[in-house]
């Protein structure tokens, strides 16, 4: 308010000082303003670097915001020293207040830093705390992304691993393929063996075979000629001038059909002898008859009829002399003989 | 009052301010007038200084207050030899430069914490940018 009143103040003293030749009363008091400082130089110095401290404390924000009494203070003093030095008291009396409005101006400036300097620790602290929780953030982060790492690393070393293992699996697979091999090598050498050995068998058994077939041949009394196996059912084994045979003609013959039974790819020819007696018409017919009768038997016994050929020769192929009884006897006879295994026979 | 100075304007009274001006003027100019001693502003003062003292005014001020002290030294004098209005300026001014060295001195160590705490989240948040580096 004061300061206010400074220019007006100053205002009305310039005025009364024109009008000085005039207006003794306003040279009076001109006088009590200025007291001695009649010759004072128009501004004080120490008056001026006041009002500019204390100007430039007014134009910083933080002073009038956080040192406004401390402000208003300097402000009242410089007032004062206004107000001194407008009423002419001595340059003493000026220079003190503004000494004093100039270390108030200070004060304020101080108090304005030394507030702000105590925000700014409330602050930090504030500061702090978001600093640590962005560490904390920042540390969760980093222990993710390690995380995440671990886990690409882990996945990498998996995918290693199955490589490795389909690697091994592959390798498994080819050793196994190897033993199998080998294996089938060895079945295959086994079977060779065994088809050797089969074969062996097979040809024991077709030794066996053989021995068996010609010791039944030997049986049926068959005989080895050019021709192959011939059995000879003699004239004893049928009654004579007949066609039938004797039970003991027919046990040769069943000997026979089981031969031929045992063995279906032999065939047999019939043929049928007499001796040189009688009329050749006769003994043609005796010879067909009795070798049909051996071929009927045979049938009977179960043997099939295609397996079966005959032929009567009559009094040819005479195996003894006719002019004995013995030589006779020895001629009429039927002679079967037994085809190689594949029915072969050869013709007489 | 100026303006019941400036209205009288007859010529007897101009003669009689004259004189009351020149002996005003007198006055104003003369030895100091008898000044009470100024026991209440030597005990403020001297209060100020012990308290800019221990707010570390000599270290953080030390110009304030070597000022606040020699003036608060001579205003003792001055006590001494009984020059109470000289007494009393220099008490005056040393009040205000004790005031401003403690002011200096307290806002220097708010600087310093603000300074040290604001160090510290710097040195932290290194800390930590070099933690997740």
């Amino acid at each position: 308010m004061k300061k206010n009143l400074y220019f007006p103040m100053t205002m009305t003293m310039t005025m009364t000082m024109t009008m000085t030749m005039t207006m003794t009363m306003t040279m009076i008091a001109v006088a009590v303003l200025s007291g001695c400082a009649t010759s004072a130089p128009p501004q004080n110095p120490s008056l001026t670097a006041a009002h500019s401290s204390y100007d430039s404390a007014r134009s910083n924000p933080q002073v009038t915001n956080l040192a406004a009494l401390e402000l208003k203070e300097a402000g009242d003093t410089l007032s004062k020293a206004d107000d001194a030095f407008s009423k002419g008291q001595g340059t003493a009396a000026v220079d003190h207040l503004a000494y004093i409005a100039n270390q108030q101006v200070g004060i304020a400036q101080e108090t304005a830093k030394r507030k702000t300097a105590e925000l700014a620790v409330a602050n930090a602290g504030a500061k702090r705390t978001e600093v640590r929780l962005e560490a904390r953030t920042a540390e969760a982060d980093a222990a993710k992304q390690k995380a995440d790492m671990a886990k690409q690393e882990a996945d990498a070393a998996k995918q290693e691993a199955d490589a490795a293992k389909q690697e091994a699996d592959a390798a498994k697979r080819q050793v196994a393929t190897a033993k199998e091999n080998a294996e089938l090598q060895a079945a295959d050498l086994a079977a060779a063996d065994a088809e050797l050995a089969a074969a062996d068998a097979q040809a024991q058994r077709d030794q066996a075979l053989i021995e068996q077939q010609e010791r039944q041949l030997k049986e049926l009394n068959a005989k080895k000629t050019e021709r192959g196996m011939v059995i000879t059912l003699g004239d004893v084994l049928f009654r004579t001038d007949k066609a039938r045979l004797e039970s003991g003609g027919m046990r040769n013959v069943q000997k026979l059909a089981d031969f031929l039974k045992q063995y279906p790819q032999h065939k047999v020819l019939v043929e049928g002898f007499t001796d040189s007696t009688g009329s050749d018409s006769y003994n043609q017919e005796l010879s067909d008859r009795r070798a049909n009768a051996v071929r009927m038997a045979l049938i009977d016994m179960g043997i099939s009829s295609d397996r079966v050929t005959t032929h009567g020769y009559g009094e040819a192929f005479p195996v003894g002399g006719n002019d004995t009884a013995a030589g006779r006897q020895s001629n009429r006879r039927v002679e079967i003989i037994i085809s190689d295994s594949k029915g072969n026979i050869a013709p007489r | 009052m100026m303006k019941k100075f400036n209205r009288p304007k007859s010529y007897q009274m101009h003669r009689i301010g004259a004189t009351v001006a020149f002996a005003l003027f007198m006055a104003g100019c003369a030895s100091t007038p008898s000044v009470p001693a100024p026991t209440e502003q030597m005990a403020v003062s001297r209060a100020a200084v012990n308290n800019a003292s221990s707010a570390g005014g000599n270290e953080f001020a030390p110009l304030e207050f070597k000022s606040a002290m020699e003036k608060m030294d001579a205003a003792e004098r001055a006590m001494g030899e009984k020059n109470y209005a000289r007494a009393k300026l220099l008490a005056e001014e040393a009040l205000v430069d004790a005031k401003l060295a403690e002011a200096a001195a307290r806002s220097a160590k708010a600087r310093k914490a603000a300074e040290a705490l604001q160090e510290d989240n710097r040195v932290l948040r290194k800390e930590i940018d070099r933690k997740t580096k």
